[in-house]
């Protein structure tokens, strides 16, 4: 059995089979890229792991637990030990960056001296702590993304979903990231699944490539 | 050579020039004319009434009935908006249009109901209902609608990726509490500023349940007296506190104007045993606030003699309420879209903001001083017109079908326009054959809102309409004097159906929240 079991998973959305029959493992502490066309289902495949889906028939387990079977979504999302980069970074537009890495390990209860500390030393990684203060639109497109990556990452999960969140950056800008990125995952460890259509990122960040089309793996 | 005026210009100054018209020039004539005694500057209206022993008392009771109103539609309206617009209640759409039927009909009609329902109980409740708790019922269940539509259009329109990314690391209840109620507090706050002010400017239901508030005393002064000076000195309060609101409105926006990329579906909260409980609670305030008292109004009003009777008295009103109403919705139909159009990428702030004031500010204040500006014998082809009663209807309503146009505008992308100037359109080829053709829901919606708005409107149709020309709100508050209780009853039936079938149509014109798991 793999870290992350996805069997059989299929999902429609009205009349449009966005994933079908699909089946996938991943192991602990990989690099999964999820490559493809749009539309070929990459994104709904996050969606259901995460648990913003609910699949229709087949099952999802990480680390052995069963996460979702034919048709339940049997753990809700915010129980799954994971972070997700959102493709439009989704920040709240009415918190502070600091404010926005904290909604998740208030969520979490964890004790607020720690979660300062957690916050302080996840902005130093990605280089933005003197950004604490600052509401979302007063930062650069490049900032946004790293605060967005931090957010993800400060509740310590242990799976971090990425959908295609450089695709608005130019070349030079994505390598940065991305290399920031796996000097991340070396030192935290996480599994890192990352879906995109772009083979330059492809190349910088997948320990294992998952080539999709039509809802399956090609 | 100077530079040629645009198209766009004129047309932006002509609807500045209604605007201006139809609401500036009149609570510019009424500050004049309260400070304007005997040919002189004087400040006596002003003394006289802070000085009279009325005014205070008069004046604690409006704030006092306001801010209660205020606190029951914010704490029953928010959370039931909050349940249509994120859970999956059963029959939510059923109760949400059921509890918006008070707000289209002219906000008498609970009153009355209400004393059909007391009249049947007794002298105690009878009591209670003429009086601070009855207004507050009446007015409670009349403006309740606009916080829960508010709330559930903005709780809506919130971006569900948002939502998503805060659904990762906490359950529903941190969601709402600390993403989705923050994103939405700007129309939750809009909708609390305009019951507080709609609340304190009512003039039927305190009048009709004889508790003594400012506007009653500025429209008795205006109708019974005949004192402008001292009614206009009366209402200049109201106006006052109606401009404070929309600043503090304003205020309280800045900064928190956000802009969602994308919208349209909503993540939904299942209810699981909390369902049932809830849907009981639900039909129970529909059933005590509309159905209560709207089916004890309506239960005389079948009989075909009083329906002869209200048709007898009353018909020539039916016609001209319908009528009135429909040139007046097709006129803020048109300037509510031109200044959305205008105001769009926050454009004309100003212009928005003394719009809304207009629409907070009290019918009766703006009457007073529409009647004050036209009654001469050189505008007496306005004043003994209806065309005073459609520019108070146009400046008390086109803050809404403007905000309504713009809602919709904003959703047309503005690279359609541009792609449409790049080509070598200009504006207004661009506003015939781009913005009209994709706003045609919008312009259904804009025109049927105005429509509902001037058919129920009380103080302005009982001020400003023609001697021998009332529409019938202001009829069946003048024939409740003497009329049969049956022939009432008929009349509001009719007047209810004139009122719901565009609320029937706007139900089917505005697409379900889409929703997703």
């Amino acid at each position: 059995m793999s870290y992350i079991d996805v069997d059989r998973v299929s999902k429609s959305f009205g009349e449009r089979v966005a994933i079908n029959e699909l089946s996938l493992h991943i192991e602990r502490s990989e690099r999964l890229v999820l490559f493809g066309p749009s539309g070929c289902g990459k994104t709904t495949v996050l969606r259901l792991l995460a648990g913003l889906e609910v699949p229709e028939q087949g099952s999802i387990r990480i680390d052995g637990r069963l996460l979702a079977s034919a048709g339940k979504n049997l753990v809700p999302p915010e129980k799954r030990d994971l972070g997700m980069v959102f493709q439009d970074l989704a920040l709240w537009p009415h918190m502070t960056v600091q404010q926005n890495l904290m909604f998740g390990l208030n969520a979490r209860r964890v004790p607020k001296r720690e979660a300062h500390v957690r916050v302080r030393e996840m902005l130093h990684r990605v280089g933005l702590e003197h950004r604490i203060d600052a509401k979302p639109h007063e930062l650069s497109g490049g900032e946004q993304q790293r605060v967005a990556l931090a957010r993800a990452l400060v509740t310590r999960p242990s799976i971090l979903l990425m959908d295609e969140p450089l695709s608005s950056l130019d070349d030079e800008r994505k390598r940065t990231i991305a290399s920031d990125l796996l000097d991340l995952q070396s030192q935290l460890g996480f599994t890192l699944i990352y879906v995109t259509h772009d083979r330059t990122e492809t190349d910088l960040l997948a320990s294992r490539v998952c080539q999709m089309r039509d809802g399956r793996v090609a | 050579m100077g530079r040629p005026v645009r198209a766009e210009t004129i047309v932006l100054g002509l609807c500045v020039a209604l605007v201006a018209i139809a609401g500036l020039a009149p609570i510019a004539v009424m500050g004049f004319e309260s400070v304007w005694h005997d040919g002189h500057f004087s400040l006596d209206h002003y003394r006289e009434l802070i000085s009279s022993a009325r005014f205070w008392p008069l004046f604690g009771n409006s704030i006092q009935l306001a801010l209660a109103t205020t606190t029951v539609c914010g704490l029953i309206g928010v959370p039931a908006g909050i349940l249509f617009a994120k859970s999956d209640l059963s029959l939510r759409s059923g109760f949400m249009w059921l509890l918006t039927v008070p707000l289209v009909l002219p906000p008498y009609f609970v009153a009355l109901g209400w004393a059909r329902v007391v009249a049947r109980i007794g002298t105690i409740a009878s009591d209670w209902l003429f009086g601070f708790g009855g207004c507050v019922l009446v007015l409670s269940s009349v403006f309740l609608p606009i916080t829960m539509l508010l709330t559930f259009a903005s709780i809506l329109n919130v971006d569900r990726r948002l939502e998503e990314a805060a659904r990762l690391v906490s359950g529903w209840p941190g969601v709402l509490r600390r993403v989705t109620l923050p994103l939405s507090a700007p129309g939750i706050v809009f909708s609390l500023v305009l019951v507080f002010l709609l609340a304190m400017g009512e003039l039927s239901v305190p009048s009709f349940l004889r508790y003594p508030t400012l506007p009653v005393l500025s429209f008795t002064q205006f109708a019974a007296s005949y004192n402008f000076g001292a009614a206009t000195a009366a209402a200049v309060p109201l106006a006052a506190i109606a401009f404070v609101g929309v600043l503090v409105e304003s205020a309280f926006l800045r900064d928190r104007d956000y802009t969602f990329r994308s919208t349209g579906q909503t993540l939904f909260i299942s209810l699981r045993h909390w369902k049932s409980p809830l849907a009981a609670l639900m039909a129970a305030l529909c059933f005590a606030l509309v159905i209560l008292p709207l089916s004890a109004l309506f239960a005389d009003a079948f009989s075909p003699a009083a329906m002869h009777e209200a048709m007898q008295r009353a018909g020539a009103s039916v016609v001209r309420s319908v009528m009135y109403s429909a040139v007046a919705a097709t006129i803020l139909m048109a300037l509510g879209f031109l200044l959305g159009h205008f105001m769009r990428g926050g454009r004309q702030r100003v212009l928005s903001a003394f719009t809304l004031a207009l629409f907070a500010i009290p019918g009766t204040v703006l009457s007073i001083g529409l009647v004050r500006l036209w009654n001469t014998p050189g505008t007496w082809f306005i004043y003994a017109t209806p065309a005073l009663l459609i520019l108070g209807y146009t400046a008390q309503y086109c803050a809404v079908t403007t905000r309504l146009s713009l809602a919709g505008l904003m959703l047309i992308p503005t690279s359609l326009d541009e792609a449409g100037r790049l080509g070598g359109a200009m504006w207004a080829r661009r506003l015939f054959r781009i913005s009209i053709p994709l706003s045609t829901r919008t312009l259904v919606c804009s025109w049927l809102a105005a429509y509902i708005l001037c058919l129920r409107d009380v103080p302005i149709a009982l001020m400003t309409a023609p001697p021998g020309g009332d529409p019938l709100p202001a009829r069946i508050l003048t024939l409740m004097a003497n009329g049969a209780p049956p022939m009432i009853a008929s009349l509001c039936l009719i007047m209810a159906i004139a009122s719901l079938i565009p609320l029937v149509i706007l139900a089917r014109v505005i697409p379900s929240r889409g929703i997703t798991a």
